[in-house]
């Protein structure tokens, strides 16, 4: 019985000396969760921009002109952003209430005519408030590199640009190249995701695919544009967007500037991709 | 005439009879109302394992105090070793007290709302000193409990001790095994991440299965709240696992207990003739008696196992606590908790009326009336042969099933996305997040080449990839490739694609599956959590 004795107040002992090392080592612990909680944190905001940011912010948050501004640019992190519009709080506040408020109506003087959709499930958006702080912190994860120029910023192609005229020739168009453009940085899905199955110009129910809508739409009454064949009605699509909306939409919805991103090639590219979709 | 008098007696007692005897007087008075009736030279004498005096002081505390009125105040000396007890009720019970404190701990830094549950996980591991010794010593406590309980239960079987007279015992023990078990399982829930979500949607999908489908569907909104797990699942998992289930413990405890007073310790098997039960009258030469033996062995069982709990929970053990409960996306392999995987691998054997719900409640009443049923009087181990054998098959059954619970069994999934979750999986950290961040190395590389890598980590990652690879590749006879591409994302911040490519040997049409993690420089996934 005495071994008893000894053994149990030797544990007590023992348990009270693991105490007090863990006691000792508490606020190195919990400074290095938050450390790696706060890394975590980026990594997932990282995913979710991917699924849900880059098709209009561009894969590395450079933007897409017309589309939607760069995240990872100089102006948002020093404040000149803020300044233009007045907001008054911090950077991350801005980044956190754009995301999950969106933003209703365009900045004045910027070329952005799309509305950015609310994220936040607290104003209807898909995000819970956990996702919207990690978004938050991956974004905020470009401050270093943006203030020491940032990621490059899509620039018109050099050289020849398909303009807007639709009657120019354009070259031998590959499907297979106009598909990656449309998942590209010229930001297409970043809108047109409206069907069930996946972009806009996909088949979809008892809507066929946008070849076949291109093929009989400029012959219907209501066409207001100029073109003669579904080639032609694609192309002013993307370069004239003005020029006939179809019905449900409005017009300036759509950037107006991709008659000088768009080289000749590309533009065949989209038109093939486009038209083989029945 | 004053308006009240002050009288302190211990000033009468030092004038009367001098300092040092009039406090050496009122601390043995002291030690005498806390103990219930031993005084301070007992207490000595019950330490040092000094004979008692007539009549035996140490049975006092038994007959006017509350704590150990609950308790025998001797034992047979055959059940005092650790054969056939193991002690390992009276564990259980502790496991239980111990629950309760790193419970109520947790419970300051808790609230049962989907919209902060997790957050408070975060605060309780960044911001409370103590906070994750208290959730890993309450998470592992939790599974020592079930295991302690199921143990106890299984002792109680082998040595035949629920038997006449103690069937009520048993059936009291089976409503606690019960209670131990939803008791873990509802406390799954609360952290509120995928891993609580998932597995306690698992074994509520049982609920769901009961026949007819009205019942079925009831329940399910019952239990979970609504038709999904969300604000309502989450407190009525919480109101269950600390208010309900613990209530209904503590009373089935306490008749537990008293049943096991009344009866007595039952003797082992073999020291009595066949239906003879004489745990009631232990005579006087071989009582072994609560204080001070059993009194020490217990404190000693206790103090011993509390040290192993807090060094365990403060050097190796962790509890884990994945991404944010997610209803959109189930992960891939995710179980139910151990203790349920016999029910999951039931579950994959057919009908899930027949296995989820009849034969699990037919286990249940088979638990509760087996000593109504079973009435052999021998508690002989010669003479139950058949019950022990039913008994050993039972427990082979288990193990058998739990192993069938598991994703290494009958699970249909595709052989690219298990080459890819062996590197990257969704239940755990795994390989990839675990290895060392600064090992890799940009660029882009083939798991045939791994031995090209140019870093130890690498070439471990894509041997293993490789590897797996090769299984899928032998088991369908197709060629695949498997791609690696590390790219610079952000400061500190890595971007990761891991890439299945093949060609279907049908069709001749190219697939791919491919999977992208982000690896910040800090997010050191090897602290556990």
């Amino acid at each position: 019985m005495k071994w008893q004795i000894a053994l149990g107040t030797l544990s007590v002992v023992a348990t009270v000396i693991v105490l007090a090392i863990v006691a000792a080592g508490e606020p190195r612990r919990m400074a290095g969760f938050t450390t790696s909680y706060q890394a975590r944190q980026v990594e997932t905001g990282a995913l979710i921009f991917e699924n849900s940011c880059r098709p209009c912010h561009g894969a590395q948050g450079e933007g897409i002109e017309g589309v939607a501004p760069a995240l990872n640019a100089a102006d948002l992190f020093n404040g000149n952003r803020l300044r233009a519009i007045g907001f008054a709080g911090t950077v991350q506040d801005y980044v956190r209430a754009t995301i999950s408020s969106g933003r209703p109506v365009p900045s004045s003087g910027t070329n952005y005519p799309q509305r950015m959709p609310t994220w936040s499930q607290r104003f209807g958006g898909p995000l819970r408030d956990d996702q919207i702080d990690s978004l938050v912190a991956y974004v905020m994860n470009w401050e270093e590199r943006a203030l020491q120029g940032g990621a490059e910023v899509t620039q018109a192609p050099p050289g020849e640009v398909v303009g807007t005229d639709i009657t120019v020739p354009l070259p031998a168009g590959n499907a297979d190249q106009g598909k990656a453009l449309t998942e590209g940085n010229l930001g297409c899905v970043g809108c047109h995701i409206l069907g069930a199955t996946g972009p806009a110009w996909l088949p979809s129910g008892d809507t066929p695919g946008m070849g076949d809508r291109a093929a009989t739409r400029f012959g219907q009454a209501d066409y207001t544009g100029h073109a003669a064949t579904p080639e032609q009605y694609l192309l002013e699509s993307i370069v004239l967007t003005n020029a006939y909306v179809v019905e449900g939409f409005g017009p300036d919805l759509m950037p107006a500037n991709y008659g000088q991103r768009l080289t000749p090639q590309d533009a065949a590219d989209l038109v093939a991709y486009l038209l083989s979709l029945r | 005439m004053a308006l009240f008098r002050v009288h302190i007696p211990i000033l009468d007692e030092v004038k009367s009879k001098g300092l040092k005897p009039a406090l050496r007087d009122k601390a043995d008075d002291l030690i005498t109302r806390v103990t219930a009736g031993l005084d301070i030279a007992d207490v000595r004498g019950v330490l040092r394992d000094d004979p008692p005096g007539r009549p035996n002081p140490r049975l006092k505390p038994h007959a006017e105090g509350f704590w150990l009125h609950m308790k025998p105040t001797y034992y047979h000396n055959l059940v005092d070793g650790l054969y056939p007890t193991f002690r390992l009720g009276w564990l259980s019970v502790y496991a239980f007290a111990f629950e309760i404190i790193t419970g109520v701990f947790l419970m300051i830094y808790y609230t049962p709302s989907p919209l902060i549950a997790y957050e408070n996980m975060l605060d309780i591991l960044s911001n409370v000193p103590f906070g994750r010794l208290m959730r890993d010593m309450h998470k592992l406590g939790a599974e020592v409990m079930v295991i302690v309980v199921a143990l106890h239960m299984l002792r109680t079987f082998i040595t035949g001790s629920y038997k006449f007279p103690r069937q009520f015992t048993w059936a009291t023990g089976v409503i606690l095994l019960g209670v131990t078990l939803f008791l873990s399982f509802s406390g799954y829930l609360l952290p509120w991440d995928q891993l609580s979500l998932w597995a306690v949607t698992i074994g509520a999908s049982m609920a769901e299965a009961a026949p007819p489908e009205i019942v079925g569907r009831n329940l399910n909104l019952i239990v979970r709240g609504a038709p999904e797990f969300g604000a309502g699942g989450l407190l009525r998992f919480y109101l269950l696992h600390i208010i309900a289930l613990p209530l209904a413990g503590i009373l089935a405890l306490g008749v537990h207990y008293y049943k096991v007073i009344i009866h007595g310790h039952s003797l082992p098997p073999g020291v009595e003739n066949v239906g003879e039960d004489t745990a009631r009258k232990v005579p006087m030469d071989t009582r072994t008696y609560f204080m001070p033996t059993i009194l020490t062995r217990e404190l000693w069982y206790v103090s011993g196992l509390t040290f192993l709990l807090v060094a365990y929970s403060a050097f190796i053990f962790h509890a884990p606590l994945e991404p944010h409960a997610d209803p959109l996306v189930t992960p891939l392999h995710i179980t139910s908790p151990w203790y349920f995987l016999w029910l999951q691998g039931m579950l994959k054997l057919g009908d899930k009326v027949l296995w989820g719900v009849i034969l699990p409640t037919a286990i249940i009443g088979l638990l509760v009336s087996l000593p109504y049923v079973e009435v052999g009087p021998s508690r002989r181990y010669g003479d139950r042969r058949i019950g022990l054998s039913a008994g050993i098959v039972s427990v082979i059954a288990f193990a058998v099933l739990s192993y069938m619970g598991t994703p290494y069994y009958a699970v249909p999934t595709s052989p690219d996305q298990e080459a890819v979750a062996s590197l990257l999986p969704q239940t755990q950290p795994g390989p990839l997040r675990l290895a060392p961040w600064g090992q890799l190395v940009l660029g882009s590389y083939e798991a045939a080449d791994w031995q090209q890598a140019p870093t130890p980590a690498m070439r471990e990652l894509l041997h293993t990839f490789d590897e797996e690879l090769t299984r899928v590749e032998t088991a369908d006879g197709q060629d695949v490739e498997g791609i690696m591409v590390v790219e610079d994302w952000q400061t500190d911040l890595k971007k990761v694609t891991i890439r299945v490519v093949w060609t279907d040997a049908a069709t001749n049409q190219p697939h791919e599956f491919s999977q992208t993690a982000f690896l910040h420089r800090n997010s050191d996934y090897g602290q556990g959590e």
